[in-house]
């Protein structure tokens, strides 16, 4: 049984936020992930550090708290924020009133913008569509959502935080009416543990809702499914946007070196039942076209979905319920902090852990804005370019992840699990998204006794099976040849056997 | 215009077209053989699968669905066939062990039996069960073989590690060509103390020397040695395409590389000639007949866009299962993907069914309803088809003249 | 955007000569498609291990994707070349015309100190390796031989190389005889370096000066009615391939379609019944060693063809392996140890056959298999010469 301070239940952005804002002003914590970080919305996101100005004309508070935030992280993540800058391109039929709105809110809200034309703009991006009529450069940046929380979890890591990934939380503890705790079962061995604390955080996005009812609270949420594509390889340096009401399809954003283009917005029921249809990524293929007219023909390597956790309104268009965030007190000593995005999730961690402080009756302020965040040394960093001096020993081709990388990740984080490497060295995220790299990296484990005989016949299974599924919508022209040659490779040369 | 005339055009270079090529070469017809690239089987394990589905793999075919192509060759065809490769293998210095008669195991880079039917010489040994004790021999840092897979799958297996001073499969395979560094590792490995029944390495033994290498090894350590396929690049199938095209080429046929095939020339019912832009000038190639061997998705005789399948060369009608949503299941493993019986369904002379072109045949991995994965049989039925279709050729030019 | 094809198949890896030998060179897949991902034209080029391809070209004849990794190497190596200086031996052949030139002019000293020691020692100095003999200089270049006009229905305009121009001018003067004997005229067009050299070793600019040259003055000849005929496959592969290319000549296109191998074009106008070639026995054994870069021209073995037409003649054809040298690639140090490894195995095929002297197109394999070999080096043309009863003497 341990016992701590503060419980946070989720590891999203939000969760590793708040996880290295309690590290930083001192208060032991405790956070518990069902998964590995960045498991919903936070890992199926463009990975886009927003401008604010999307949402300057529907919603300028978000919008100036974005624009605030998008500054302060590229302050303290300068190597791991890749300043990548936007455009807000206009096509012929795009309402130019809706220009004047937009430049006008985006004044308003203090966000700087830059009208450019068409030739500078094309410049700067070559392959955008030559019949735009202009563009309006804007500070967007990009970053890798896995890397962003693994980075916070080091604050909170170095600073005596526990950290359980891989853990379901199956039952809130009670006493007196109060939440004095949780129950989680460990997925790989089915071990229960339960930890004691004083406060509880539910930052599980998508599944406030659920895990507020084991303590008998509610979270009312809208979830919205929305679908991304992801591309062979960079069509852009710049995050594109297209200059209109918000829609489907009409972000482009380079990240590592392949891009995402999305997203759609379909409500659902299950954040658990996520099916990604054909209609979805045909839809944001055509959409992001119009912006990049190679889209229409480029390699696509993986399609999927994530979740996002509106709070509940009463507005019928998904994409105009607001953004913004809400911490909800629910006076059984547990808390739920839902809404918000990838980009205002320090933010939201600060609010967060105000008010706990206050509830400690604690003074600390919060310095997470001022401090760079840890373990940046680590990085490769950007320009991608630059990875490519040393090509020796790699064990991913398509990601340039070397055999020493991997061997540290398994060492340092204990990882028993392929994903876990995956997320960490980008490992797989490539063309063959996996197909070779992932042979490597499970007998890599195997040679280093980290797992036993049967798990690694089941674990490459596994992630046969849940690549696949990441795949399937993609799978036409060069995709469909690379996956036919990874299939004779597994089922043919491998000789996998059937799952019973 | 640079025009050549040939009786036949093959177009694919992988085990059907080459195979076609030399059946037809050595009966005296000029053959030509155009190809993109490499084919697939350079990747390959180098075995001939035949189909896996019973022990005997001529009962297997026979029990295969009715729309398999394997039924469109008669069974002493299908004999005949692997006869011929054998005889082939034998002459071009890369012996195979197997019979049509049952399939037989080799190990696989997981620890896995697989089931094939002809395995080069170099497999012969593998263990045909798990109960053998293995020592297997791999090289320090080689990326793409972990021993660790199959000793976790298999009692008295252990494993000892040499270092090569080179970490990849192309490179260890060189270094073994090369007698000093061969000489060094004989030393080395005879100091080994090994009390398993067979001894195993990684297949890099070698490039063209592997079988005599392991032949060596075999007498110095009184043990029955074997190599074990590797994920791409992969020495077994390298030499069974080496193998394979020198034979096309000791037959009389020609090989026209980088050869894409980007436009045909025909006339009524005939094609007459297949055309490439290269180097310069557009050029084509005539002949009276035409074979199409260019293999599956990989192999890149079919092409799937988002709304169809497309055959690559003479665009001839692609049989589907239906629309795109039903090409693939939701399980990855249930070997039943609706994509993997796409391909061109043919008749019993192995033309196309309903084609508009009298002169073309089809043979391989392209051929509609094959389930290569699931019922083991990729070489196995290149060779089978690859002979009904250079038969029905040869009948076809020889009535013509 | 070829590079979006790639599979990762590996099958350029496979085939990729340098890969097989040098730990340095991460192989044809990394350096081209999977590198090409990471590269930005507006960032500095990091990857030096570029210029460790040799442009062999092996691995886009085996590629079934149509991804061209050479070419996207050869790309990156030009960016690399750009931005960082050049050691002293790439600007030394990137000159090589020039430099051979000054040779030829002071010709015995030139070879006199070429192949002296303490020639040889500052040649090491400069990072240029001596494991083979440079070849000679001759004063008498092909620049001071004469047409040969009769008014003839075929005409060609030979572009014979600077290997054959400087090194071996008696080659040349014995192909324009072969020509002439088969009824076709023979000039010799203004030409320069082909600006493959130049191109090798990091010079774009150069290539594209003497690329342009030469376009302006076959192009003349072209619109005038002649043919064009290369004998150096390394030649034909820089006008055919690179001239509409990288090099980005606007009369490439109109040069590619007109130029022939030599062999090519004889084997044109046998199939045109214009020549009809008689050949005597000629007892040799030898093994055709088929360059690179001939393969890359997508024209077959034509040599192969003709010598097939000798009688006595046993012709064993080697194309499975790379001779090492690449042009000046193996001439540079760094690259030394590749070369060296690559052209023993190839000379050891060669022994295998058990012929008595070794034949290819290329100069440049000449000089490594027979180098290392010791056995004589022939060109195809040698051969035709030698059972038509040409020689380069009046």
């Amino acid at each position: 049984m341990i016992k701590t301070d503060v419980i946070i239940i989720g590891g999203g952005a939000t969760g590793c936020g708040i996880a290295r804002d309690l590290a930083l002003r001192g208060i032991p914590h405790c956070l518990i992930e069902k998964g590995d970080f960045a498991a919903g919305a936070t890992g199926a996101c463009h990975g886009l550090l927003h401008s604010g100005c999307r949402y300057a004309v529907t919603d300028p508070i978000a919008a100036r708290e974005c624009y605030e935030e998008n500054l302060i992280l590229r302050r303290i993540g300068r190597k791991c924020v890749e300043q990548t800058g936007g455009l807000f391109v206009r096509l012929p039929g795009d309402s130019k009133r809706f220009r004047e709105l937009f430049l006008r809110s985006c004044e308003e809200v203090g966000i700087p913008t830059e009208v450019i034309s068409s030739t500078r703009a094309i410049d700067l991006v070559p392959n955008l569509n030559p019949e735009i009529e202009e563009a309006i450069k804007v500070p967007d940046c990009s970053i890798d959502p896995f890397r962003l929380c693994l980075l916070n979890i080091r604050t909170s890591q170095l600073r005596g935080g526990i950290i359980f990934t891989r853990h379901k939380v199956t039952e809130i503890i009670k006493s007196h009416g109060r939440c004095t705790g949780i129950k989680a079962v460990d997925q790989a061995t089915g071990e229960v543990r339960e930890i004691h604390a004083n406060i509880i955080v539910n930052a599980t996005g998508a599944w406030a809702n659920m895990i507020a009812s084991l303590a008998g609270s509610e979270v009312p949420m809208t979830l919205v499914k929305g679908s991304l594509v992801i591309t062979n390889h960079r069509l852009t340096n710049m995050v594109i946007n297209r200059l209109r009401q918000p829609s489907d399809g009409d972000i482009i954003v380079p990240n590592e070196a392949v891009c995402l283009a999305g997203t759609t917005a379909l409500a659902i029921d299950d954040p658990d039942q996520l099916l990604t249809e054909s209609s979805e990524v045909d839809t944001i293929i055509s959409e992001a076209g119009k912006m990049i007219p190679h889209f229409n023909n480029t390699r696509i390597i993986r399609a999927f979905s994530g979740v996002r956790p509106l709070l509940k309104s009463k507005k019928a268009d998904s994409h105009e319920i607001s953004r913004g965030f809400q911490i909800i007190n629910h006076e059984n000593g547990m808390y739920s902090i839902a809404g918000g995005k990838l980009t205002t999730f320090r933010l939201m961690a600060e609010k967060m852990v105000d008010t706990i402080m206050a509830s400690f009756n604690l003074k600390k302020l919060c310095e997470t804005a001022e401090i760079p965040l840890d373990g940046q040394e680590e990085l490769s960093g950007y320009p991608l370019s630059r990875r490519l001096a040393d090509m020796k020993n790699i064990v991913c081709e398509c990601e340039l992840v070397t055999r020493q990388e991997v061997e540290r990740i398994i060492r340092q984080t204990g990882t028993r699990n392929v994903g876990d490497i995956q997320h960490r060295t980008r490992l797989g995220m490539g063309p063959c998204q996996g197909g070779f790299c992932t042979f490597r990296a499970l007998g890599i484990m195997n040679d280093m006794s980290v797992i036993s005989p049967q798990q690694s016949m089941e674990m490459l299974r596994g992630f046969l099976q849940r690549r696949y599924r990441g795949i399937r919508h993609a799978l036409w022209g060069d995709q469909l040849r690379e996956e036919q040659l990874i299939e004779y490779i597994y089922l043919g040369i491998l000789a996998m056997e059937k799952p019973e | 215009m640079s025009v050549i005339e040939y009786d036949v055009v093959i177009i694919g270079a992988g085990v059907a077209g080459l195979t076609a090529g030399a059946l037809l070469a050595e009966r005296g017809f000029k053959v030509a053989l155009v190809t993109t690239g490499e084919p697939t089987a350079c990747l390959s394990t180098g075995c001939v699968d035949v189909c896996s589905r019973d022990h005997k793999p001529l009962s297997g075919i026979h029990d295969l669905p009715p729309e398999h192509p394997y039924h469109l060759v008669p069974e002493k065809i299908t004999r005949d066939a692997l006869n011929y490769f054998q005889t082939a293998m034998m002459d071009m210095g890369i012996p195979y062990a197997g019979s049509a008669e049952e399939n037989r195991f080799i190990l696989s880079a997981l620890g896995t039996l697989k089931t094939s039917c002809l395995v080069p010489l170099t497999m012969k040994t593998a263990p045909q069960d798990n109960k053998e004790g293995i020592h297997i021999v791999t090289f320090k840092g080689l990326k793409d073989f972990y021993p660790g897979y199959i000793i976790s799958r298999r009692k008295n297996t252990k494993f000892s590690v040499y270092d090569a001073g080179v970490y990849h499969t192309m490179g260890i395979a060189s270094h073994f060509e090369e007698k000093e560094f061969f000489e060094k590792f004989i030393i080395w490995l005879g100091k080994l103390n090994i009390d398993e029944d067979k001894i195993a390495f990684p297949a890099v033994i070698g490039m063209e020397s592997a079988a005599e290498i392991i032949n060596t090894i075999a007498i110095l350590m009184g043990k029955p040695v074997f190599e074990i396929p590797t994920i791409p690049p992969s020495m077994p199938g390298r030499r069974l395409f080496n193998a394979l095209k020198g034979y096309f080429r000791k037959k009389g046929g020609m090989i026209y590389w980088s050869w894409p095939v980007e436009g045909t020339e025909k006339a009524g019912r005939l094609i007459e000639a297949v055309a490439t832009h290269s180097a310069g000038r557009p050029n084509s190639i005539n002949a009276r007949a035409f074979i199409l061997a260019t293999g599956s998705f990989v192999g890149g005789g079919l092409t799937a866009t988002r709304e169809a399948i497309i055959e690559n060369v003479f665009n001839l009608p692609v049989h589907t299962d239906g629309p795109r949503e039903t090409w693939f299941d939701n399980n990855y493993f249930s070997l039943n993907h609706g994509i993997g019986r796409a391909g061109i369904i043919a008749d019993l002379s192995l033309r196309p069914a309903d084609s508009p072109w009298d002169n073309i045949f089809v043979c391989g991995g392209i051929l509609a309803n094959t389930e290569i994965l699931k019922n083991g049989c990729g070489h196995g039925l290149a060779l089978a088809t690859a002979h009904v279709a250079a038969q029905s050729c040869a009948e076809y030019l020889s009535n013509e003249i | 955007m070829k590079y979006e094809h790639c599979i990762r198949c590996t099958i350029c890896v496979e085939n990729c000569p340098v890969f097989r030998v040098n730990p340095e060179f991460p192989g044809p897949k990394q350096a081209g498609p999977d590198a090409q991902r990471f590269r930005s034209d507006r960032e500095k080029a990091e990857d030096e291990w570029v210029l460790l391809c040799s442009q062999c070209k092996r691995c886009e004849m085996a590629c079934p994707c149509g991804v061209e990794p050479a070419e996207i190497i050869l790309k990156a190596q030009q960016r690399y070349g750009r931005e960082h200086s050049h050691t002293p031996a790439h600007l030394l052949f990137a000159n090589n015309y020039y430099l051979s030139a000054l040779g030829s002019l002071t010709v015995p000293i030139a070879n006199m100190i070429a192949s002296a020691e303490i020639g040889k020692k500052a040649f090491r100095a400069m990072g240029i390796s001596t494991y083979i003999p440079f070849p000679k200089f001759r004063f008498r270049t092909m620049r001071k031989e004469k047409k040969i006009l009769n008014r003839r229905t075929r005409k060609v305009a030979f572009f014979y190389g600077c290997f054959i121009n400087f090194y071996r001018p008696d080659i040349g003067r014995k192909i324009i005889r072969l020509l002439s004997a088969l009824n076709v005229d023979v000039v010799l067009p203004p030409q320069w370096c082909c600006g493959l050299p130049a191109l090798g070793n990091g010079n774009l600019a150069l290539a594209k000066y003497f690329a342009q040259k030469n376009a302006s003055s076959l192009s003349n000849y072209i619109d005038a009615g002649y043919d064009i005929v290369y004998t150096c496959t390394s030649c034909g592969l820089c006008l055919l391939h690179d001239y509409p290319g990288i090099l980005e000549i606007p009369q490439g296109k109109k040069i590619a379609e007109n130029s022939y191998d030599v062999h090519e074009y004889i084997i044109k106008l046998i199939n045109e019944e214009y020549a009809r070639p008689v050949f005597k026995e000629t007892l040799r054994k030898i093994a055709y060693h088929i360059p690179c870069h001939l393969r890359a021209l997508n024209i077959g073995y034509p040599a192969a063809k003709l010598m097939s037409l000798i009688p006595g003649l046993e012709c064993e054809i080697l194309d499975d392996t790379c001779c090492g040298l690449s042009g000046s690639y193996g001439f540079k140090k760094s690259n030394e140890l590749t070369a060296i490894q690559l052209g023993n195995r190839a000379v050891s095929l060669i022994r295998k056959t058990k012929a008595s002297d070794i034949v290819a197109d290329c100069g440049s394999c000449r000089m490594q298999l027979g180098g290392l070999s010791g056995l004589p080096a022939l060109d195809p043309a040698e051969i035709l010469c030698e059972s038509m009863g040409i020689t380069d003497q009046k």
